[in-house]
C-alpha cells in the first residue's frame, strides 16, 4: 500500500496547473455564475479546444479515439485539478468523463464516428436525459415513451432537472420502448430535432443549471438506439458506476475552506468555535478524498467499484456540507458579495447529495451490498 | 499511488487476523466492562508483532493495519502505543505503555512499565516501579490505571514531543478505527436477526440510513489512518485524530439506540467497543486538541 504520487503524475498535475494559470483569465472566479450559464458555456467551449489541442482533454482514452490510452489516475487528475479551478469545462466533463467512455463500449460503429471526434476535440456539450416529472430516484417508473413507426422511432414525454440542456448539441436520452425496468432503452438525440423544447428551470446553483425538456413526437431513426432495444439499465450501471465519484467535489469543497480559514485569519477571526469546525471540515474534505482514490485505485486494478464507490459519494457529500455550514456560519460576508469563489462553490454544493441519484439511494446500496442488512420489504 | 497490500503485508494481516480471531468474541460469562487478555498480549509479545514498525519491510502502516484489527477484539490489549508509539521514542522502553494525561488515570497504566507524560505543553516519559502504579474501577472498558505519587520524569526534547504526539494520534486514530468498525459490525449482526413488526429491524429505512452514515465514517476513518502511519505527517496525524474522536462521539449512541433493550446490557458486547471508544474521546485534548493541530498543521498561517 502507497499514498504517494509517481513522478509523472507529480508532472502531470503540474502541467495541468501551468495550463489553468496561462488559460484562465485573471476574472475567471467571477464568471462563475453557474456552470451551465451562457458565458460559461461559451467559455468552455474554447477552453475545451485548447485542453484538446494540449492533450490534456481526453488523456485517458484510447489512442484511436484522440487519447494516449492513459491510467484512471490520469483521468482523476485531471477531474480534479479542473473541479478545483471551478470546472472550466462545464458541461464537457461528462463527455470525457462517461459519455464517451460508455459510446465506445456500446455503440454502433457509425455512433462512434459521430459523436466521439467532436467530444475529443472539445466542442460538443451533451446533457442527459434521466429525471422525469414523476421519475427521479424512481428512475424505472419513467414514462417518456419511444414509439417505432417504420425504420424510425417517435418520442414523446418530458424530462426535467436536466443539466446544460440549454447550449446541448445533443441528448443522452432515457425512453420507454415497452414496459418495466427491462423496457427501457437509450436514444441518442440532436437537440436541434423537431419537437423538442427547452425551458431553464431558476436554480439555486446558478444561471442556466437545470432545464425542463419536452419531446412531442420527437422522430429520430432506429440508428439512433445505443445498444438494443431495453438494454438502458445496463449501460447506466455502467456509465454511472463511473459516474459516481466522477466529480471530485472534495478537491474544490477543500480549496474552499482554505480560502474561508486564510481570509478569516487575516480578519482576527479565526477563534476556537471555527477552529473545530474548520478541522472537522477538512478531515471530512480528506476523508473523502482518500475514499475516492480508493475507487480509482479499485478502477486501475480492473475492478468494478461497488458499493464503496456509494460510501465515497456519501463521505463527500459530508464534506461538501462540513464547508458549506463553515462558511456560512463563520465567514458569511462570503456570500453577499465577498467572495465569487465561495460562493460559487457554495451553489454548487447543494447538488452534492441530489444529482446523479440521490444520496439516500446511496445509502440504500451502503446498507445492502456494503453492510448486508436485510433489504426493506417493497 | 497504489492501495494493494504488499505480499508481506498480507501475509502479516492473515497472521494477525487468524490469532485475533480467538478473541474477538466476548466470553459468556463474562459481564463486565474491563475484558483484557494477558493470553493475547503474550501471543502478540511471542511472534515480535510489536515490533512491526521497525522492520522495513512492514513500517508503522502495516503496525497500524495490526492495531485496527486488534482492536476489533472483545478482549483489549496494549498493542496502540506499543506498534506505533514505542518506535519513535528516544532510546528502548519496555512495554507495556501507557499515556497519563495531567494526572488522570488512563488505559493500561496500572501494568504500563513505560509511561508517555503529558502535562499541559509538556511531555515527559517515565519508567514506574510498579508500587508506583495502582488499577482504578471504571466503566471505561479498559484495564484503567493510576499513578501514586511522584515519578521520575524525562522531559521530551521540543521536536520528539511534537514527533511522539503526532504518532499518540495516529495510535488514537487506529484504535479507534477498530473499535467503531467492531461496533458496527456488531449492531448490523443484531437489527439483521432481530425481528419486530414481523420483519428484521435492520430492513427498516430508519435504521438502514444510520447505519450506512456510521459506516462511511468507519471506512473515512480507516484511509485517514492507513495514510497518517503511512505519511507520518503531523497534518495527517492530526485529521485522523480528528475525525476519529468526531465520528466515534457521532455514532456511539446511535449504536446502542439501535439495539433496543440489549443495548442497555452487559449480555450484549457492544459496550466493549463504545465504552472504549469513550476512553479515548477525551485524550490528546480531545476534540478541541486535535482541531488546534489540524489549524497548526493543515491551514497555512496568513
Amino acid at each position: 500500500m502507497d499514498f504517494a504520487w509517481t513522478p509523472e503524475q507529480q508532472r502531470f498535475r503540474a502541467e495541468l496547473r501551468a495550463f489553468l494559470a496561462e488559460h484562465l483569465p485573471p476574472n475567471w472566479e467571477e464568471l462563475a455564475d453557474g456552470p451551465a450559464s451562457e458565458l460559461q458555456s461559451q467559455f468552455a467551449n474554447g477552453f475545451c479546444g485548447k485542453l484538446a489541442a494540449a492533450g490534456l482533454l481526453v488523456p485517458h482514452w484510447p489512442a484511436r479515439w484522440g487519447g494516449r490510452d492513459a491510467d484512471p489516475w490520469t483521468a482523476f487528475i485531471l477531474a480534479e485539478e479542473m473541479w478545483m479551478a471551478g470546472e472550466p469545462r462545464g458541461g464537457q466533463y461528462m463527455n470525457v468523463n462517461w459519455i464517451g467512455p460508455t459510446l465506445m463500449r456500446f455503440g454502433s460503429p457509425e455512433q462512434q464516428q459521430r459523436y466521439i471526434p467532436p467530444m475529443a476535440q472539445g466542442h460538443t456539450i451533451w446533457c442527459q436525459g434521466f429525471s422525469e416529472p414523476e421519475a427521479g430516484s424512481d428512475l424505472a417508473s419513467l414514462r417518456t415513451r419511444a414509439e417505432p413507426d417504420g425504420d424510425h422511432y417517435r418520442i414523446s414525454g418530458q424530462k426535467i432537472w436536466t443539466s446544460y440542456a440549454g447550449y446541448a448539441d445533443t441528448c443522452f436520452l432515457l425512453a420507454r420502448t415497452s414496459p418495466g425496468k427491462n423496457g427501457i432503452s437509450i436514444f441518442l438525440v440532436p437537440m436541434d430535432t423537431p419537437g423538442i423544447t427547452v425551458r431553464q428551470i431558476p436554480s439555486v446553483i446558478g444561471e442556466g443549471d437545470i432545464h425542463e425538456v419536452f419531446f412531442d413526437a420527437v422522430c429520430v431513426p432506429a440508428t439512433a438506439m445505443l445498444g438494443g432495444e431495453g438494454q438502458a439499465w445496463d449501460i447506466v450501471r455502467a456509465a454511472l458506476s463511473l459516474e459516481r465519484v466522477g466529480i471530485p467535489r472534495f478537491a474544490l469543497a477543500s480549496r474552499a475552506l482554505q480560502r474561508a480559514v486564510k481570509r478569516l485569519q487575516q480578519l482576527g477571526r479565526f477563534g476556537n468555535g471555527a477552529i473545530e469546525q474548520a478541522a472537522r471540515a477538512q478531515a471530512a474534505c480528506e476523508a473523502a478524498r482518500l475514499y475516492s482514490y480508493a475507487i480509482i485505485d479499485q478502477r486501475a486494478h480492473g475492478i468494478i467499484a461497488g458499493p464503496e464507490a456509494s460510501a465515497a459519494r456519501y463521505a463527500t457529500v459530508n464534506a461538501e456540507r462540513a464547508v458549506g455550514e463553515f462558511v456560512v456560519e463563520h465567514l458569511p460576508e462570503a456570500l453577499a458579495g465577498g467572495d465569487a469563489l465561495l460562493q460559487a462553490h457554495h451553489q454548487r454544493a447543494i447538488v452534492a447529495g441530489i444529482a446523479s441519484g440521490a444520496a439516500e439511494i446511496q445509502l440504500n446500496l451502503i446498507a445492502t451490498e456494503l453492510l448486508k442488512l436485510p433489504r426493506e420489504p417493497r | 499511488m497504489d492501495f494493494t497490500l504488499t505480499a508481506d503485508q498480507s501475509a502479516l494481516c492473515d497472521a494477525i487476523d487468524r490469532l485475533a480471531q480467538r478473541f474477538d468474541a466476548k466470553p459468556i460469562d463474562f459481564h463486565g466492562f474491563a475484558l483484557a487478555s494477558a493470553e493475547l498480549d503474550r501471543e502478540l509479545e511471542e511472534g515480535s508483532y510489536f515490533d512491526i514498525a521497525q522492520i522495513p519491510e512492514l513500517g508503522p502502516l502495516s503496525a497500524a493495519m495490526a492495531v485496527e484489527r486488534l482492536a476489533r477484539c472483545a478482549h483489549a490489549s496494549e498493542t496502540a502505543l506499543s506498534m506505533l508509539v514505542r518506535p519513535q521514542l528516544p532510546g528502548e522502553f519496555a512495554r507495556a505503555l501507557a499515556l497519563v494525561e495531567n494526572g488522570r488515570p488512563g488505559r493500561f497504566v496500572a501494568q504500563a512499565r513505560t509511561l508517555i507524560l503529558i502535562d499541559g505543553e509538556e511531555l515527559a516519559i517515565a519508567e514506574p516501579a510498579p508500587e508506583q502504579l495502582e488499577a482504578v474501577h471504571s466503566i471505561y472498558a479498559y484495564p484503567m490505571g493510576r499513578v501514586k505519587g511522584e515519578l521520575k520524569r524525562n522531559r521530551l526534547s521540543a521536536a520528539d514531543a511534537a514527533s511522539i504526539r503526532s504518532w499518540l494520534r495516529v495510535a488514537l486514530a487506529a484504535e479507534a478505527s477498530g473499535l467503531i468498525q467492531a461496533a458496527i459490525d456488531s449492531t448490523v449482526e443484531h437489527i439483521s436477526v432481530r425481528k419486530q413488526f414481523g420483519r428484521p429491524l435492520g430492513s427498516f429505512q430508519a435504521l438502514r440510513h444510520r447505519m450506512a452514515e456510521c459506516q462511511v465514517l468507519a471506512g473515512g476513518l480507516r484511509w485517514l489512518m492507513l495514510k497518517a502511519a503511512w505519511s507520518g505527517d503531523a497534518g495527517d496525524a492530526a485529521l485522523a485524530a480528528s475525525h476519529a474522536q468526531d465520528s466515534g462521539t457521532r455514532i456511539v449512541y446511535d449504536l446502542h439506540q439501535m439495539l433496543g433493550a440489549m443495548g442497555m446490557t452487559l449480555e450484549h458486547p457492544l459496550h466493549l467497543w463504545t465504552y472504549r471508544l469513550k476512553a479515548l474521546f477525551s485524550e490528546l485534548g480531545g476534540r478541541g486538541g486535535q482541531a488546534s493541530a489540524v489549524a497548526q498543521h493543515c491551514f497555512a498561517a496568513a
